[in-house]
C-alpha cells in the first residue's frame, strides 16, 4: 500500500521484552499486550469449556446412563459449556484478542483510544470469570439461556451466575466502546473509511453490536437477579411476571451476540484469502456494507428464536421475513470471497487452508439457517438437533475457525517466530474432520426429531450419537495439537519470523515482527486500500 | 437427497416436508456450485513451483455484485412466502375441532378430554379428525412437541397456548418435551396414540376406572362455577344486558375496547378477563366492578369456566340472583334492615364488601358502623351515617387507606331512602 | 499509559498515542456513547414499565398513589438545580476559572446529596408501612412497586456514581488543573450528570403522576 516501510530495526527491543516480569504484564497498557492477556484467557476458557463438551458427548455415545448417573449432572455440564463458550471464549473471542492486538496497528495508531479503560476491561473480564467460578460451588443448571422461570426456581447459584454474567458483558461493552472511538479517532493520515482494512470493519460492526445490544442483556439479567432476591414480579408468572418478555429481552441481545462472535471471523477471511490468492478482495466495499448490513439486521430478527414460544402469529411472519434479511448479506460475502481467488496464485498456507475450509463450513451453516428462518420447517425443528449443529457450524464453524485461522496467519507477527508448517496441518485435518464428523450427523438427528438438551434419548438415536461422539474427540484432538504446536514455536522456536513472511500490503505487516511497544517507529503514511494484489509483482518491492 | 424427516402422520406434514425439501436441494445445490468453484479455483490456480505468478488486479463487478443480491434476495422471498402460507395453515385451527386440555407439569403431560377424561402420559385421538390442544403449564416452561405431526408450540404457566393437528394414520407416536425444564426434562415424554373413529369412541367412553367427580364435562363444571363463584351476577346467558358483557355468542367476537383498540375473545383474552379483569375493559362497560379471581380459581376451574363460555350459543335461563324482582308492596312491608340487605345483595356490594371481616376489593362491612381509620389521603374517618352517604355517592373523595378507589358511585342508582335502609343494615352487621 | 515526568500545573496531561485536540473528542465521543449504553439500560426497565402497566392498568394507577409526588417534585427540581450548576461548571472550566468549578461543583455534588436524602426517605416510609418486597402490603402492588424499586433504585446508584465523578472532577479543579486548552473531565462530568437528571425527568411523571 506504499505505506512507508517500517522495519528498520531497533535491535532486539519489541513489545515483549522492553519491560520484563510479571508485573509489567499486569499493568500493561499496550494493546498488544492486553490483547494476549485476554487470548491466554479465554483459551484456558475454551479449554475447560472443551473438556465439558466431551463429557457430555460420552455420556452421549450410548443410550442409558453411561458416566453420569444424575442427569442433573448433565444438565450442569450443558450450562457451563455454553456459559463458558459463549461469555467467556467467544464473545471476547476474536475482538478481544485479535482486535485488540491488530486494531491499533492495521489503522496505523500507537495504540487504542483509552489504553486504561483497555486494561481494565480486562480486569473486569477476570473479575467475571472470578465469579463465575464461584457459582461452580453450587454450579447453575438453568442452560445459559436462563430463561424464566425456571431460573428462578432453580435451587442452583444462578444469581452468581448471572451476575457474573453481567460483569463480563460490562468488560464487552467497555470494549467496543473503545474501539469505536479508536477508528473514529486515531485512523493513521491518509487511512480514510475506504481504505481500512475488512478485518477493521468487522470489528468496527462488533463494536456496535457490543455497545449497543449488551446493556439490555445485563439490565434483562439483573431484572431476573432482583427477581430471585426480591421477587419484583417481572419474569416470575406467579407474581405477575411475564416469562416470554424474558424471552424477548434476552434474544434482543443474544441473537445479535452471534454476529458479535462471527463478524471479526469474516473481517479474519477477507484479511487471508487476498493475500494468498496474491489478488485484490473482491468487491471490497460491498464486503464492507454487507458487514454493516448484518450488524444492523441483526438487531431486528431476535423473535426468529421464539417462532414457537407464544408469540403472535403475525410476529412471527413479520420475524421471520426480517430474517431473510440476513441471508442476503452473508451470501454476498461468501461469494465475493470465492470470486476472490478466481484467477489467483494461490498458496496452501495453513490459514488459506482455515479460510478455504470457513468458507465451506459457512456454506452449510448459512443454508442450514433457511430451514430455521422459513416458519413452517422451523416449527419442527426448533429446540432440536438441528439447531444445535446450525449453531455449532456457525459459531464453531465460523468464529472459532476464524480466531484459528487468524491465530495461524498474526503468529509470526505476534510472537517474532514461525511455526511448524507440517505439524498445523494436520491438525488443520484433524479439526476439519473431527468437526464434520460432530454435527453432520447432529443435522441428521434434528430431523429425525431428536430434542436438544436430553440427557437421555430413545435407541433410534444412538448410531448417530455414537459418530458424533467420536468426531468430537477427534475435534478436541485437533484444537488441542493446533495450540500446543503454535504454543511450542512461541515457546522455543527457533525459525524467527521476517517483518512480513506472508507479502501482505496491509499496515501490521510494514512493521517489525513483533512490533515495536509504540507499533511504528514513524507514523505511517496511507495512499491506497490495503488489496492492491496483482499488479504485476509489484509486492516484491515491500 | 437428505431425507431424513420421520413419517408424516398429520394431513399437513407433506406440505411442510415439501418446503423442507426444497430449501434441502437449493441448499445443496448452491452448496456444491459455490464450494466446487472454491476448491476448482483453487486446484486450477493453485501457485507452481514456489513461485507466485502474476495475477490480474480484479477489483470487483458491480454486475456480479447485483446478481448474487437480487438472485438469493429473489429465492429468499418464494421460500420465506411458502413457509408463511403452509405455517397459516398450521396455525388455523378448525371451528369444529374439538378441544383436549393438555397441562404440563414438571416432567410429565395430562390430557383432559372433551367428555371429562383424563389421561396422564397419552394422549389418544381419532384417525383423520381434527383436533385442538389447549396448553398450560403448572411450573416452568415446557414444549409440546410430535415429530411426525409436525407441530410443536410451547407450554407456557399462567398463559393459553394452541395447536391442532389432524392425522392421516392410526399409530403411535412419539412426543418430547423440547423446552428445557429442569431434572428430567429428557423423561418428559408422551405417546401419541391414534385410533379409528370406532375405537376412539370406545376408549373415551370407557370411564369405568373413573370417579363420578372427574366425570364431569369442562363446560358442566364451568356452569356450576357461574353460580357458584357469582359470575351470574353480572353477565347474563341470554344476551341481556347487566354489569358486565354477556356470555352469549361471547366466544370468537370481536369486541371493542375502551382504550378504543379490539380484541378477539380468545381463551387467552377469557382467561386474563377471570385473573385480571380491568386490563381490557370492554368499551361501554364501567371498569373495576370486577374482582380479580386470580388465586381463587384453579386451573382446570379456569379451563372449565372457558369451555362454560364458549358452550353459550343459545340463550339461556339462568336466574341471575342479581334480578330479583319485588314488588313495591312486599319491599314496604319489610323492615329497614331487610330491605338493606337486600340493596347489599342485589346492587353488587356484596362483590366487594365482606359481611365476615375478610378484606376483598374494598372494607370488610363487619362492624364497620361507627368504625374510624386512616384514608389513603392520611386524614382520618369516623364511619357515621354521613360518611357512609358520601361513600355510596361519591366513593372516590374518601377511600380507606391499603384500598383502590375502585368502587363507581351510586348517585341515581340509590335513593336516600335506599341509602338510609342500608345503613339500618350496616348498623346490624357486628 | 503517560510517560510526562513532569506534568504540567495546567493544561493537559501528556498521552503518548494522540494529541491533546483528539484526546478531548475521543473523550467526549467515547462519553457520549457510554451514554448511549446507559439509555439502553434504563430501556429494559423503561420497556417492562410499559409492557406491566398494560398488563395490570389498575395496579399501576392505584400504587402510584401510594407514591409521595411532593417528594418526587422536589427531587426534581433538585436535581434540575444540580445540571444548571454543572452546566456552569463547564462554562466557568472553559475559562479556566478554577475556583467557580469548585463551588459549582460542589453545588452539583451537593444537590446530589439532598436527591439522595429524600429519596432515603421515600425508602422509609415504604418500609414502615410494609411496603417493601417481603412485606404484607408488596403484593397488592407487586409489579408496580416492584419497578418502582429497580427503577429508582438504579437511577439512584447512577446518582452516587455521579458524585463520585465529579468529586474526582472537583479535587482536579483544587489543583487548578483546568484551562482554556483542557476542560475534558468537567465536561464529561457533566455529560454523565446531565444523563442522571435526564432519566430522573422520565421517571418522576411516569412513576409518580402517571402511574
Amino acid at each position: 500500500m506504499n505505506a512507508h516501510s517500517d522495519t528498520a530495526h531497533h535491535e532486539g527491543k519489541n513489545y515483549l521484552n522492553h519491560e520484563r516480569g510479571l508485573w509489567s504484564w499486569l499493568t500493561t497498557t499496550d494493546h498488544k499486550r492486553i490483547g494476549l492477556l485476554y487470548l491466554y484467557s479465554i483459551l484456558t476458557f475454551f479449554l475447560a469449556g472443551g473438556v465439558f463438551a466431551l463429557l457430555m458427548r460420552t455420556e452421549l455415545a450410548r443410550a442409558g446412563a453411561d458416566i453420569i448417573q444424575n442427569p442433573e449432572v448433565y444438565n450442569v455440564y450443558f450450562t457451563l459449556h455454553g456459559v463458558l463458550m459463549i461469555f467467556m471464549f467467544i464473545v471476547p473471542g476474536i475482538p478481544a484478542t485479535m482486535g485488540n492486538f491488530l486494531l491499533p496497528l492495521m489503522i496505523g495508531a500507537k495504540d487504542v483510544a483509552f489504553p486504561r479503560l483497555n486494561l481494565f476491561s480486562w480486569y473486569i473480564y477476570v473479575i467475571g470469570a472470578v465469579m463465575a467460578g464461584f457459582a461452580l460451588i453450587h454450579p447453575p443448571d438453568t442452560g445459559w439461556t436462563f430463561y424464566a422461570p425456571y431460573s428462578i426456581k432453580s435451587g442452583s447459584s444462578v444469581v452468581l451466575m448471572t451476575a457474573a454474567a453481567f460483569v463480563l458483558g460490562f468488560s464487552s461493552i467497555l470494549t467496543g466502546l473503545n474501539f469505536i472511538v479508536t477508528i473514529h479517532k486515531l485512523r493513521a493520515p491518509g487511512m480514510t473509511w475506504f481504505r481500512l482494512p475488512v478485518f477493521v470493519w468487522g470489528t468496527y460492526a462488533t463494536a456496535v453490536i457490543q455497545t449497543l445490544a449488551t446493556p439490555v442483556v445485563g439490565m434483562t439479567l439483573v431484572l431476573l437477579l432482583m427477581e430471585r432476591v426480591m421477587g419484583v414480579g417481572v419474569f416470575n408468572p406467579d407474581l405477575g411476571g411475564d416469562p416470554v418478555l424474558f424471552e424477548h429481552l434476552f434474544w434482543f441481545y443474544s441473537h445479535p451476540v452471534v454476529y458479535i462472535m462471527v463478524l471479526p471471523a469474516f473481517g479474519v477471511i477477507g484479511e487471508i484469502i487476498p493475500v494468498f490468492s496474491r489478488k485484490p478482495l473482491f468487491g471490497y466495499k460491498a464486503v464492507v456494507f454487507a458487514s454493516v448490513a448484518i450488524a444492523g439486521v441483526s438487531f431486528i430478527v431476535w423473535a426468529h428464536h421464539m417462532f414457537v414460544a407464544g408469540i403472535s402469529d403475525t410476529a412471527a411472519k413479520v420475524f421471520s421475513i426480517l430474517t431473510f434479511g440476513v441471508a442476503i448479506p452473508t451470501a454476498v460475502k461468501v461469494f465475493n470471497w470465492v470470486s476472490t481467488m478466481y484467477k489467483g496464485s494461490i498458496t496452501f498456507a495453513t490459514p488459506m487452508l482455515y479460510a478455504i475450509a470457513f468458507v465451506f463450513l459457512f456454506m452449510i451453516a448459512g443454508t442450514t439457517g433457511i430451514y430455521l428462518a422459513t416458519l413452517a420447517t422451523d416449527v419442527f425443528y426448533h429446540d432440536t438437533y438441528f439447531v444445535v449443529a446450525h449453531f455449532h457450524y456457525t459459531i464453531q464453524g465460523g468464529a472459532v475457525i476464524g480466531l484459528i485461522a487468524a491465530l495461524h496467519f498474526w503468529f509470526p507477527k505476534m510472537s517474532g517466530k514461525m511455526y511448524n508448517e507440517t505439524l498445523a496441518k494436520i491438525a488443520f485435518v484433524l479439526v476439519v474432520v473431527g468437526f464434520n464428523l460432530t454435527f453432520l450427523p447432529q443435522f441428521v438427528l434434528g430431523m429425525e426429531g431428536m430434542p436438544r438438551r436430553y440427557y437421555d434419548y430413545p435407541p433410534e438415536f444412538q448410531t448417530l450419537h455414537t459418530i458424533s461422539t467420536i468426531g468430537a474427540f477427534i475435534n478436541g484432538i485437533g484444537y488441542t495439537w493446533a495450540l500446543l504446536n503454535l504454543a511450542f514455536a512461541a515457546l522455543f522456536g527457533k525459525v524467527k519470523a521476517p517483518a512480513n513472511p506472508f507479502n501482505s500490503l496491509s499496515l501490521e505487516w510494514q512493521t517489525s515482527s513483533p512490533p515495536p511497544h509504540e507499533n511504528f517507529h514513524t507514523v505511517p503514511e496511507v495512499t491506497d486500500y490495503p488489496y492492491a494484489y496483482g499488479r504485476p509483482l509489484s509486492y516484491e518491492n515491500h | 437427497m437428505f431425507r431424513y424427516l420421520p413419517e408424516q402422520a398429520s394431513d399437513f406434514a407433506h406440505k411442510v416436508d415439501w418446503i423442507n425439501n426444497l430449501i434441502t436441494d437449493i441448499s445443496v445445490f448452491f452448496t456444491v456450485a459455490i464450494v466446487g468453484s472454491m476448491i476448482a479455483f483453487a486446484i486450477i490456480w493453485r501457485k507452481r513451483d514456489g513461485k507466485d505468478h502474476e495475477t490480474p488486479r480484479i477489483e470487483g463487478s458491480h454486475f456480479l455484485e447485483a446478481v448474487w443480491t437480487i438472485v438469493p434476495t429473489i429465492i429468499s422471498i418464494y421460500v420465506a412466502a411458502y413457509g408463511y402460507v403452509i405455517f397459516d395453515e398450521m396455525r388455523d385451527i378448525p371451528e369444529d375441532a374439538p378441544t383436549v386440555n393438555v397441562t404440563g407439569q414438571m416432567w410429565r403431560w395430562d390430557f383432559l378430554y372433551p367428555n371429562g377424561k383424563k389421561t396422564t402420559g397419552e394422549l389418544v385421538v381419532p384417525v383423520d379428525e381434527p383436533v385442538k390442544l389447549l396448553m398450560t403449564s403448572r411450573d416452568v416452561l415446557h414444549s409440546f412437541f410430535i415429530p411426525a405431526m409436525r407441530v410443536k408450540m410451547d407450554v407456557i404457566p399462567k398463559q393459553f397456548t394452541s395447536l391442532w393437528f389432524r392425522p392421516v394414520k392410526t399409530g403411535e407416536y412419539r412426543v418430547f418435551c423440547t423446552e428445557y425444564c429442569g431434572r428430567d426434562h429428557s423423561s418428559m415424554l408422551a405417546s401419541l396414540r391414534v385410533l379409528s373413529k370406532a375405537d376412539y369412541e370406545r376408549w373415551l367412553n370407557d370411564r369405568s376406572d373413573e370417579a363420578k367427580a372427574a366425570r364431569m364435562k369442562p363446560a358442566d363444571l364451568g356452569k356450576e362455577l357461574y353460580t357458584q363463584k357469582g359470575c351470574n351476577a353480572c353477565h347474563s346467558l341470554d344476551g341481556s344486558r347487566l354489569v358486565g358483557p354477556s356470555f352469549l355468542k361471547l366466544y370468537g367476537k370481536e369486541e371493542a375496547l375502551a382504550d378504543g383498540t379490539t380484541v378477539k375473545v380468545d381463551e387467552n383474552y377469557l382467561s386474563s378477563s377471570i385473573t385480571n379483569p380491568n386490563a381490557q375493559i370492554v368499551a361501554g362497560f364501567p371498569p373495576n366492578m370486577m374482582p380479580s379471581f386470580a388465586g381463587q380459581v384453579t386451573d382446570d376451574e379456569l379451563f372449565a369456566m372457558i369451555e362454560f363460555i364458549k358452550s353459550i350459543e343459545e340463550p339461556q335461563q339462568a336466574a341471575p340472583a342479581a334480578v330479583v324482582q319485588e314488588d313495591a308492596a312486599a319491599l314496604a312491608a319489610m323492615s329497614p334492615e331487610q330491605r338493606g340487605k337486600r340493596i347489599y345483595e342485589t346492587k353488587l356490594c356484596i362483590t366487594c364488601h365482606s359481611l365476615d371481616g375478610s378484606p376483598l376489593v374494598g372494607p370488610t362491612f363487619k362492624g364497620l358502623y361507627g368504625k374510624s381509620g386512616k384514608l389513603a389521603d392520611g386524614s382520618t374517618y369516623v364511619a357515621d351515617e354521613e360518611y357512609i352517604r358520601n361513600s355510596v355517592y361519591d366513593p372516590a373523595s374518601k377511600v380507606v387507606e391499603g384500598f383502590a378507589p375502585a368502587m363507581p358511585s351510586f348517585q341515581g342508582q340509590l335513593s336516600e331512602e335506599d341509602v338510609k335502609d342500608l345503613i339500618e343494615f350496616l348498623k346490624t352487621v357486628k | 499509559m503517560s510517560h510526562a515526568s513532569a506534568q504540567p500545573l495546567k493544561g493537559p496531561p501528556h498521552i503518548h498515542h494522540m494529541d491533546s485536540v483528539t484526546a478531548y473528542h475521543a473523550a467526549k465521543l467515547g462519553m457520549w456513547l457510554f451514554l448511549a449504553t446507559e439509555i439502553l439500560l434504563f430501556a429494559v426497565l423503561f420497556t417492562a414499565f410499559a409492557i406491566y402497566r398494560w398488563y395490570n392498568l389498575e395496579e399501576f394507577h392505584a400504587g402510584s398513589h401510594h407514591l409521595n409526588w411532593i417528594l418526587g417534585m422536589t427531587n426534581t427540581a433538585v436535581l434540575l438545580f444540580s445540571s444548571f450548576t454543572a452546566a456552569l461548571a463547564v462554562d466557568a472550566g472553559q475559562k479556566g476559572n478554577n475556583k467557580a468549578v469548585v463551588k459549582l461543583v460542589g453545588v452539583t455534588i451537593a444537590c446530589g446529596a439532598i436527591f439522595l436524602i429524600i429519596k432515603y426517605f421515600e425508602y422509609s416510609s415504604k418500609y414502615h408501612h410494609g411496603y417493601f418486597p417481603g412485606q404484607a402490603n408488596y403484593l397488592e402492588f407487586k409489579n408496580f412497586l416492584g419497578l418502582y424499586y429497580c427503577m429508582t433504585g438504579l437511577h439512584a446508584l447512577h446518582v452516587i456514581i455521579g458524585m463520585g465523578l465529579l468529586t474526582w472532577v472537583l479535587l482536579k479543579a483544587k489543583k487548578d488543573r483546568f484551562s482554556h486548552d483542557y476542560y475534558t473531565p468537567v465536561e464529561i462530568g457533566a455529560l454523565y450528570w446531565h444523563l442522571v437528571d435526564l432519566i430522573w425527568i422520565y421517571l418522576f411523571p411516569l412513576l409518580y403522576l402517571v402511574g
